[in-house]
Order: structure tokens, then C-alpha cells, then sequence
């Protein structure tokens, strides 16, 4: 594999970092400011699913047979 | 069909059973962790221990952090790129240890030379469910640590390709498994609820 697409997959693991930090200290926030457990809830529930899809590959349960 | 189609055969079907057997194992976890959460909403209800949240948002941002550089550490093994994976292992142990030992010394008090702790297991429903939670989840970053250090181990050696990884990805999966159970324990101990006195 060519190393542009190395890097672009570096890249989009950063992206990801970075979205759970800011939802992270949007969290924060709204706890202090705000004290929705809702809101807390949910941010939690987008953090968990984006870790789930982008982090743990849960797609490749169901993804046509490949290597690992 | 040549010995090496069905041997990767044989391989890929491993691969898609070896996957279904770890969700399935964190199906299982999942019921000890939400069996967790729920008893801190039953218990503490819309009040919270006097945890200290810079203490909690600098742990969880070291967790993170940890989950970042371990899909980068998989990441770089699926292009082969051994030295990134095993420097993105290391790195990803370093944050764990120093996550626990946040927890150890600010939230457990093991080490009150350091820092005085507040809570204590069998002082109160705040203290036991607090170190319940805590515990259970230092339990899984504890044999997570382990998990990266044999990992890590036979990547050193040459083990691991970029065609065929299951070690490491599963490794990065339990990595994290942990951390999104976090995600949901950081804000039912810090951040719900009015503080308790």
C-alpha cells in the first residue's frame, strides 16, 4: 500500500480523536454550566458510537469476507 | 483449489469467528458495566460524591488519548509500518498506566504522602460504588496493559503482517472496549448530579 494512503489513514484517525475531545469538553461544560443528564447521556451514548464505528471496526462483523 | 486458497480460507472464516466471539464476550461485559451504572443511578440518584472533575476530565482526556494511539498503532500495522505500531503500543501502555495511576492516587487515595484520599470503600454508598466502578474498570485497563505488553512482545519478534493481524486488532478492540466503557462511567461519577456533602 502507497504511503498517501497511509497517511490518510493516520489523518482520519486524528479526526476522530479530535471530535471525542471536543464532545468531551462539551460535556464538561454543559455539566458545569448547565447540569442536563440528558444531554450528558447523549453526548456519552455520540462519543461510545463513534468509538464503536470509527475505533472498533464493528462494521466488519458484517463486511464481505477479508484478511486481519 | 491450492493449499494456500484453502489455507486462507480457513483463516478468514478463523477471522470472522474469532470477531464474533469478542462482541459477543462484550455483550457479556456489557451487563457487569450497565449492572454498575445503574446501581450508581439507584443508589446516589441526582447527587454525586465530591470527586474533583479537573481530576476526571484530565483522566478521560488520557484515556483518549490512548485510544488514539492505539488505532494509530493498528492503523500502521495494517500498512506494515511495524516501528509506528510498536511505538504507537508502547505509548498507548505509558497512558493506560498513567490513567490508573490518576485513579490509584486521586480518586483511591493509595498514597496519601501524594494526595489525601476522600473516600473510602466501606464508608458510605458514595465510597463502595465509586470504588466498585473505579475498580472493575482499572481491572480491565490493568489486563488491557498486559494484552498491549504481549502484543507489543511478538510484534518485536517479527509476528504480524499487514494481511494477517487478528492479535492486534483484537488487542485494540479490548483497548477500546475500555475506553468507551469510560465514556459512560466519567460522567455517572463526575459530571451527573449535584455534590453530595
Amino acid at each position: 500500500m502507497n504511503n498517501s494512503v497511509r497517511i490518510q489513514s493516520y489523518g482520519r484517525s486524528a479526526m476522530v480523536a479530535l471530535v471525542l475531545a471536543v464532545l468531551t469538553i462539551a460535556e464538561f461544560y454543559i455539566a458545569i454550566h448547565f447540569q442536563s443528564v440528558i444531554f450528558l447521556m447523549l453526548i456519552a451514548l455520540f462519543k461510545a458510537i463513534i468509538v464503536i464505528t470509527a475505533y472498533m471496526h464493528v462494521s466488519r462483523l458484517w463486511a464481505p469476507q477479508e484478511e486481519h | 483449489m491450492t493449499t494456500v486458497t484453502a489455507a486462507l480460507n480457513d483463516y478468514t472464516r478463523q477471522l470472522r469467528n474469532n470477531r464474533m466471539g469478542l462482541w459477543l464476550f462484550f455483550i457479556s461485559e456489557a451487563f457487569l458495566f450497565g449492572g454498575l451504572l445503574v446501581t450508581r443511578f439507584f443508589l446516589w440518584g441526582t447527587t454525586r460524591p465530591p470527586l474533583d472533575q479537573t481530576i476526571g476530565l484530565i483522566v478521560t482526556a488520557v484515556l483518549l488519548l490512548s485510544s488514539f494511539s492505539m488505532n494509530l498503532s493498528e492503523t500502521a500495522m495494517e500498512h506494515g509500518d511495524r516501528r509506528t505500531f510498536l511505538v504507537g503500543l508502547v505509548i498507548t501502555a505509558v497512558l493506560g498506566a498513567t490513567f490508573l495511576i490518576g485513579v490509584m492516587v486521586f480518586e483511591w487515595g493509595l498514597f496519601p504522602a501524594l494526595y489525601e484520599g476522600h473516600l473510602r470503600p466501606g464508608d458510605n454508598v458514595y465510597g463502595a460504588v465509586v470504588f466498585a466502578m473505579t475498580g472493575m474498570h482499572a481491572l480491565h485497563v490493568i489486563s488491557g496493559i498486559i494484552f498491549i505488553a504481549i502484543i507489543w512482545n511478538i510484534g518485536r519478534k517479527g509476528g504480524f503482517s499487514s494481511e494477517q493481524h487478528w492479535g492486534v486488532e483484537s488487542c485494540a478492540i479490548y483497548w477500546h472496549y475500555v475506553d468507551v466503557v469510560w465514556i459512560f462511567f466519567y460522567p455517572a461519577l463526575y459530571l451527573i448530579g449535584t455534590v453530595a456533602h
